[in-house]
């Protein structure tokens, strides 16, 4: 498996626990083991989050929120997550947006994973027609198709942290399968994989005591243009960027900033934002911040 | 419209290194290539453009849509028209096969939307680099940060729709 490449110190994090969750290949590296009590914790967080905010699960939240306008009340857990999305909304003029379940549905990427997009894009209603969020409830104007995925997966990664943190653990990584933060005072040397070639780096960031989040769009991929970086503006997928790299404290921050990346001068994005950057157009250039703590192969 | 997507989905990423991955599969559900693409090396060597439908090409007199991808080798060239949300965008492709497997594409797009063209523009003005990758084996990196690999589930929609075109 390319991504079980680990060239740490054996005296370091040498206990190593795997999963699927969300969808996804999870890894975490930890100095002490991670005892029964805790794998059942870091589960069943796992658990009660894909409950609340899965849009391919029809027993989750989300998918009862599709079905009916009203007042609903999230896990406490909602709260950082829908700031973070308010912001990144308003950076991004409306392009990402947690009202873009509908849109991916258009495109095909459905709760029964067609892959059949239907005959037009589908845009995303605008967040105050839609909803509203007062810091504990959501309230839905329509029945709206809620999508966290530009951020859902490094917000998860934080929580199950925090599970770890709480049981004691104070230095380990969380590997879900792109979305990477670190714990601890040592430095984590991440290779950026090359879009156009997974096996190779476009570059290397070091990152400690923070969170890295990649977004690409080349591997999920499943029709000409179609992948799961929808604009919703437009409900169509995005074309100038092919693949970001976002350096923030959290994962959940990072990961929806790697999304924001797609749609949004980066420079505006620093000015809200004390985080790094890397993205590669479509044409295989690459911009990054320039403060960046890394290198890239040039 | 369904076979124009579906012929689309052998192209994995793992097996592939195609730098822009839209029209050289755009380019490919014209030509109908199921399956036997890994491996194939391509490079997009102009502008990005917006999302383009499938661009008719001549094909191959042996390319039946499903077959098994034995095309001639050669050039093969087409322009495209498209609705973007911007208007009506043009792109020409060439694409060169060589034993079988595509060895060159070449797409330009002129992007007459305002915001793709500065971001364009911004790119080639010098702020954007040329990245030389290195492969992953020959640098000391303790993770790799890259997009996300797909669950089962996705996976197995899309060899089901592959199946399906191929039959």
């Amino acid at each position: 498996m390319r991504r079980s490449r680990l060239k740490l110190p054996a005296d370091q994090r040498s206990h190593r626990l795997d999963f699927e969750a969300i969808g996804t290949h999870w890894q975490i590296d930890t100095v002490d083991p991670v005892e029964d009590a805790l794998r059942a914790a870091i589960a069943d967080r796992v658990e009660r989050y894909d409950r609340t905010w899965s849009r391919f699960r029809s027993d989750s939240l989300v998918s009862r929120i599709g079905e009916r306008a009203g007042r609903w009340i999230l896990p406490d857990e909602a709260a950082e997550l829908f700031e973070l999305y308010r912001d990144l909304y308003l950076a991004t003029d409306g392009a990402m947006s947690p009202l873009v379940g509908r849109s991916l549905d258009a495109i095909g990427y459905d709760r029964e994973y067609s892959l059949r997009p239907s005959a037009s894009p589908v845009a995303a209603p605008t967040w105050d027609e839609a909803v509203a969020w007062d810091g504990e409830a959501l309230t839905t104007l329509r029945p709206v198709r809620l999508d966290i995925g530009a951020a859902g997966k490094g917000h998860l990664v934080d929580l199950v942290g925090a599970v770890l943190q709480d049981a004691g653990h104070s230095q380990f990584v969380i590997d879900a399968s792109g979305d990477i933060r670190h714990w601890g005072a040592d430095v984590l040397r991440v290779g950026l994989e090359d879009p156009r070639d997974v096996t190779r780096a476009i570059g290397i960031a070091r990152v400690s005591d923070a969170a890295i989040c990649s977004s690409a769009t080349n591997r999920r991929q499943w029709a000409p243009g179609l992948h799961h970086v929808v604009d919703a503006m437009t409900g169509l997928p995005t074309s100038t960027i092919v693949a970001t790299w976002a350096i923030a404290p959290t994962a959940l921050a990072a990961d929806g900033l790697a999304t924001a990346l797609f749609f949004a001068d980066p420079a505006r994005l620093s000015e809200l934002f004390d985080f790094h950057w890397v993205r590669m157009n479509a044409a295989g250039r690459v911009e990054f911040s320039p403060d960046l703590d890394g290198e890239l192969f040039t | 419209m369904l076979m124009q997507y579906a012929v689309a989905t052998p192209l994995r990423a793992d097996d592939m290194t195609i730098t822009k991955s839209k029209l050289p599969i755009t380019l490919l559900a014209g030509l109908s290539l199921v399956g036997g693409l890994a491996g194939c090396s391509a490079t997009v060597a102009e502008d990005p453009a917006p999302p383009a439908p499938p661009v008719e090409t001549e094909p191959d007199a042996g390319g039946d849509a499903g077959a098994s991808g034995s095309y001639a080798d050669g050039t093969y060239s087409a322009a495209g028209e498209y609705q973007a949300p911007s208007g009506t965008e043009t792109v020409d492709v060439t694409v060169t096969l060589a034993a079988g497997v595509i060895t060159e594409v070449t797409v330009v797009g002129e992007s007459e939307d305002a915001q793709a063209r500065g971001y364009q523009e911004r790119f080639s003005s010098g702020i954007g680099a040329v990245v030389v990758s290195k492969g992953i084996d020959e640098i000391q990196v303790d993770k790799v940060g890259g997009s996300s690999l797909t669950g089962a589930g996705f996976n197995t929609a899309i060899e089901a729709i592959k199946a399906e075109a191929a039959s």
